[in-house]
């Protein structure tokens, strides 16, 4: 008999609170309690800060050992800042050699802006994501520095992701490689595609390439600017890694890896740029 | 539970909060951290049984919720049915769980935690992780969850202070001999 009630106690104590799961998923999914969640995570990692920010400076570089023991982190520099120069340079050669192709195009076609001369607010990653499940990165500066939901956010080398959510003394910047990103970009002889995320560690996967884009590996790819795009226009993302054309097939499959070690990163400038309305 | 159950858990919450975002998210390896709320919420069914296990489960996820991007309310339902499924679990076992069977609860509970989080993010509409990455995750959880295990037993053995042997409610729903 006690055992009967207890059965029935447990069972409802599990549906009850599996309802309130399903519950606060569907509330805190959009409208007014979705913006509650999102300030109370903003809140949350406003407070947190200091702490994160004291003990990255001390596990920075035993978070660089882990990864360079699972193969991504090859021979780090030891001074980050001196990597985000080479980086700049990197990026300005890349900058430089598209330009050159393509600048007339672009200035006829399009009149579209360039990254350069955008300010760049300059801030230090103190965590990595805190689910395995989601790309994202946290930095110490927030809208009290001019950060704000929505702004690129680059490397020495070129493209991290962006802004999806910023608190007074923190944000929390998408990765480039996460799946939900979506970034127009240039490539080949003035192409345009979407660069889609695919996973940590993966390349990025251009959608709707024409079979007849030229393009080959080791070829720049630049955010295209079109448009309402999320980026300004010229930033470095990567190189084309592979293109594969499939037969019978209308479009080729064009994988692009990022320029920038998103394992490994320490320091980013988050461009204050929005997107047009 | 009573209220001092309910700060020595405050604590421990909270602790682990620091310890999450301020240590094991620095720790990455092949893209994955250990996940020390998962194994709260396995310890917690280990220890206070289903019922209880799933309600400290279902207050641990909301928590868990707060430092993440992921849909809020995701981590609650996932720990709800780990630590569920974990008292049910541990309610076979007369005696106080064994150093082995804690491994084995916490290696099963971080294998199972992450594949059901997956999953139901899956079907809420979050995109899917590559399946090469779903493995470096559940690894690197499991095993964390595997090292930590003993180590988080005590501490929630102690935010419940329940006497060894007599330490949870699993033991009917089992099917087992209520204790």
């Amino acid at each position: 008999m006690t055992a009967s009630r207890r059965n029935t106690s447990q069972r409802l104590t599990l549906v009850i609170l599996l309802l309130a799961s399903i519950t606060v998923i569907t509330v805190a999914y959009k409208g007014e309690a979705r913006h509650v969640v999102s300030s109370v995570r903003n809140g949350a990692g406003d407070a947190v800060a200091p702490v994160q920010r004291g003990i990255a400076a001390v596990l920075h570089p035993i978070g660089n050992l882990f990864a360079g023991m699972a193969g991504y982190g090859g021979a780090l520099g030891d001074n980050q800042r001196l990597q985000l120069e080479v980086g700049q340079l990197r990026r300005q050669l890349i900058e430089a050699g598209q330009a050159q192709e393509q600048l007339d195009q672009l200035r006829s076609d399009q009149n579209l802006p360039f990254a350069d001369g955008i300010p760049e607010v300059l801030g230090e990653v103190i965590s990595s994501p805190s689910s395995n499940f989601d790309l994202t990165i946290e930095i110490d500066r927030g809208t009290s520095n001019g950060v704000g939901a929505g702004m690129p956010v680059v490397s020495g080398a070129g493209l991290v992701g962006s802004v999806i959510s910023a608190g007074e003394h923190t944000a929390i910047v998408q990765l480039l490689t996460d799946p939900r990103s979506e970034i127009g970009v240039r490539f080949g002889t003035g192409d345009v595609a979407v660069a889609v995320g695919q996973g940590e560690g993966d390349p990025l996967q251009l959608q709707d390439v024409s079979e007849t884009s030229v393009t080959s590996r080791g070829a720049p790819v630049v955010t295209s600017g079109l448009d309402v795009a999320a980026y300004p226009a010229g930033i470095p993302v990567g190189t084309v890694s592979s293109v594969r054309h499939t037969g019978g097939s209308l479009t080729s499959q064009v994988l692009v890896t990022p320029l920038v070690n998103l394992l490994v990163l320490q320091y980013v400038a988050v461009l204050q740029w929005f997107p047009p309305a | 539970m009573t209220m001092r159950t309910w700060g020595r858990l405050g604590i421990i919450v909270l602790a682990a909060v620091l310890v999450q975002v301020g240590v094991l998210n620095q720790i990455v390896i092949g893209g994955a951290h250990p996940d020390v709320f998962l194994l709260l919420a396995i310890s917690a069914g280990l220890v206070a049984g289903p019922q209880r296990g799933a309600v400290m489960g279902f207050t641990l996820g909301l928590v868990a919720d707060v430092f993440v991007q992921t849909p809020y309310g995701l981590s609650s339902l996932c720990y709800v049915l780990v630590a569920f499924a974990v008292g049910l679990a541990a309610g076979m076992v007369a005696a106080r769980p064994t150093f082995g069977f804690q491994a084995a609860a916490a290696l099963l509970g971080g294998v199972g935690g992450t594949l059901l989080f997956a999953g139901l993010g899956t079907l809420i509409g979050q995109p899917s992780v590559p399946r090469h990455q779903l493995v470096v995750i559940v690894a690197v959880v499991s095993v964390a969850c595997v090292l930590l295990a003993n180590l988080a037993y005590r501490l929630l053995e102690w935010a419940v202070a329940v006497a060894p042997g007599a330490h949870h409610d699993a033991g009917a729903f089992a099917g087992g001999s209520a204790r």
